[in-house]
């Protein structure tokens, strides 16, 4: 299997660059994530790998070779897209079975493939079934079974989950990903959803209006964010913004116009700058209102499961938000004077952002 | 009186039963979720809620008043459809103005309501552009000042969040909430996603096949769910084979199938009953003792790590660590589960097997 590099991609259609020069190397056998909001470019790359979208310019190299100009059928990386295209007049057996390169193989290797394909995604007993007549998630196998039996050394897939419903998306994340990796493949897969990222990828690409901003594990995305927006974008931040002091190697903080003053870890960012603070929302903590430097009123609380999401209002400040474990519901009211605090090596220090805070961390 | 109810509605396309026998109550300024798989029958059953399909049989009453034979228009009712459906040729004022202006509403009224509207989803500034200069999120958030303009007191949202990216959706979803509060309206909101359905609703009536499976608030659904369906479709859940061994009111005693007893909230169970217990990934804690387990697989979550394991009794589980602690554990490494009995809900096993009750399509 190859690992696909892309070098200085970039692709302009008439008024938006679509691709403002990607820089990316997916490994052999690796599961990447392209992660980012609608019309950040993440299907443009997908299409300049599979050779659906020629680059203006820069370079794509399946294994270190120039491919730029090799034709999508011969790259061997096939694209399975959002709406999965299956044929409707044809059974799931005749789908999986359509590809170029199947029509040369001899009867008796088909017949093999499609039992052992149809195992693979548990779609054994409906061979003989029309699409329409399959759930989402079938059809969603079936599309995928058809993809792999043209034995392609990199898997592409738009936003593969998108169309199923919630609960079914959370346990084909495990069964995706188990499947590619049983089958050795290269795979890079486009979503919008941050947690099937996490949960999939072996790396992320996080990706904004045509840019890759960061590549890395889902630990060192989640944790050392390269922006506000990626901060946010990948499990939810708080934000303050003010003026880097007291920075050193144990830490720094950052002080408001109001005099307050919070914590975070050391930060390159000059003492004397404007600067933000950023922290999960799943870090930070609701405390006695005496116990903390930041106050506000809870002005709502919203059960979500597991957690109760709880918005407080702090003055100067505006909505800052946590998560509280289920067994805590019942300490906090809507109303509640409180405290706000979290692990000073949390909290992340980054530059004010040149376009304002607000337009940086804008979704859509 | 309910604002809304249903009484014995059932719906049929030919041999297929969209809907069956539902009873429904929807009281003044509640926000209700009909959540549920594809093709459980939710959006058939708003649809007659708006009139726009005749039920087969039983009654739609609307305050009170069969809605028999009553167009949508005569209902009272706003509606916001999944597939966001501005009018492309108009602008945003223009598309907020559509409801007052088709109501004949007075001069003043026309030039007030739809700016009073496009204010509460912050969109003043957008006023003058087209729809397709416009984010998704934008779009359909116009859609809902339109529907609310109408002034209907009755909000109707099929799937109003799910053409959006996951982000969008966790925004807009609390402006749903917080806007229809604010003009205590009454909201019948249908989605698939049982988070959304968590976050925004006062009470979940979650269907499947047709049926109402359940109704409560989401967190009794989620703390206590009646049903094994209903404990798994909303939120995660560990389900795990076993028979029970003794059953009193302090709690119900299982035995799982490597013959490891492990302990449960009380039910109506007599030894021998065949059962189901139901434990959510963040209740399940590594122990000294107790179930023993490989792990199998790790994801990081964030704040915390899943960890997947199979045990001796044959039953996959999944639980949460703290992500420091995270790094303690291998795939691989033996380790041994448990849980506070208060956490662990028993329910008799389904004739037709675990997999058939909780099914999803």
């Amino acid at each position: 299997m190859p690992s696909v590099t892309l070098r200085g991609i970039v692709k302009r259609y008439s008024d938006v660059t679509a691709a403002d020069g990607f820089e990316l190397t997916v490994n052999d056998r690796e599961y990447l994530c392209l992660l980012g909001p609608t019309g950040a470019g993440k299907t443009t790359a997908l299409r300049v790998i599979a050779g659906l979208t020629v680059p203006d310019e820069g370079t794509v190299l399946f294994d270190g070779k120039d491919v730029t100009s090799l034709e999508p059928e011969k790259r061997n990386a096939v694209l399975l897209s959002q709406t999965y295209s299956l044929f409707p007049t044809m059974t799931v057996a005749d789908n999986v079975l359509f590809g170029p390169d199947i029509r040369k193989v001899s009867e008796g290797d088909k017949e093999q493939m499609l039992v052992s394909l149809l195992d693979l995604v548990r779609l054994t007993s409906r061979a003989e079934s029309y699409p329409r007549e399959l759930s989402g998630g079938m059809q969603q196998r079936c599309a995928l079974a058809r993809a792999i039996a043209t034995s392609p050394d990199v898997l592409l897939l738009d936003e593969p989950l998108r169309a199923l419903d919630a609960r079914l998306r959370i346990d084909l994340r495990r069964e995706l990903k188990s499947l590619a990796r049983t089958l050795g493949l290269t795979v890079v897969h486009v979503t919008h959803d941050q947690d099937e990222a996490l949960m999939m990828a072996d790396r992320i690409a996080v990706m904004r209006a045509g840019r890759i901003v960061q590549v890395g594990t889902p630990e060192e995305v989640f944790n050392e964010p390269a922006s506000p927006f990626v901060a946010n974008f990948v499990g939810q931040s708080n934000f303050f913004t003010g003026t880097v002091v007291c920075s050193g190697p144990d830490g720094a903080m950052v002080e408001d116009h109001l005099g307050r003053r919070v914590k975070a870890r050391p930060t390159d960012v000059p003492e004397g700058q404007k600067a933000v603070l950023a922290i999960k929302v799943g870090h930070t903590h609701i405390l006695k209102r005496e116990a903390a430097s930041l106050h506000g009123r809870i002005e709502r609380m919203l059960f979500e499961g597991r957690v109760v999401h709880v918005d407080v209002d702090v003055e100067g400040v505006g909505r800052f938000s946590s998560k509280v474990p289920l067994s805590y519901h019942g300490r906090y009211r809507v109303g509640d004077e409180v405290g706000i605090g979290w692990n000073r090596n949390k909290a992340k220090i980054f530059p004010y952002p040149e376009g304002g805070l607000q337009n940086e961390l804008r979704v859509d | 009186m309910p604002l809304v109810e249903l009484k014995g509605v059932s719906k049929r396309f030919g041999k297929v039963v969209a809907s069956s026998n539902i009873d429904l109550r929807i009281e003044d300024g509640e926000y209700v979720t009909i959540l549920g798989p594809s093709g459980c029958g939710k959006t058939t059953l708003i649809r007659m809620i708006a009139g726009i399909l005749e039920p087969s049989e039983g009654q739609v009453l609307i305050g009170g008043r069969d809605m028999d034979g009553v167009p949508i228009e005569e209902r009272d009712i706003g509606y916001v459809f999944q597939n966001i459906a501005l009018f492309p040729h108009l602008n945003v004022l223009e598309n907020v103005s559509y409801g007052p202006i088709a109501k004949d509403a007075g001069q003043e009224e026309q030039r007030t309501v739809p700016a009073q509207y496009l204010g509460l989803v912050n969109l003043l500034d957008r006023m003058k552009m087209f729809p397709s200069a416009l984010s998704g999120g934008e779009q359909q958030k116009v859609a809902l000042a339109r529907a609310l303009a109408s002034g209907a007191r009755i909000l109707l949202l099929d799937e109003p969040l799910s053409a959006l990216d996951a982000r969008v959706r966790m925004d807009l979803r609390y402006e749903l909430r917080r806007i229809t509060k604010d003009l205590g309206l009454t909201v019948l909101h249908v989605t698939h996603d049982q988070e959304e359905a968590m976050t925004v609703s006062d009470r979940i009536v979650l269907m499947r096949r047709g049926r109402i499976v359940e109704s409560n608030t989401p967190e009794m659904m989620y703390r206590a769910p009646k049903e094994l369906f209903t404990a798994n479709f909303i939120g995660e859940t560990n389900l795990l084979d076993g028979v029970v061994v003794a059953s009193g009111d302090e709690r119900t005693l299982v035995e799982l199938r490597d013959g490891s007893v492990m302990g449960a909230q009380p039910g109506r169970f007599e030894p021998g009953d065949a059962v189901v217990i139901s434990v959510r990934p963040e209740c399940v804690r590594v122990a000294d003792d107790g179930l023993s387990a490989v792990v199998r697989s790790m994801s990081f979550m964030g704040t915390y790590i899943r960890i997947t394991a199979e045990a001796e009794s044959e039953d996959i589980l999944g639980f949460d660590v703290r992500v420091p602690r995270g790094r303690d554990f291998n795939i691989g490494d033996h380790v041994h589960l448990g849980w506070s009995m208060e956490s662990a809900l028993v329910y008799p096993r389904p004739p037709g097997g675990i997999a058939e009750a909780v099914k999803l399509e």
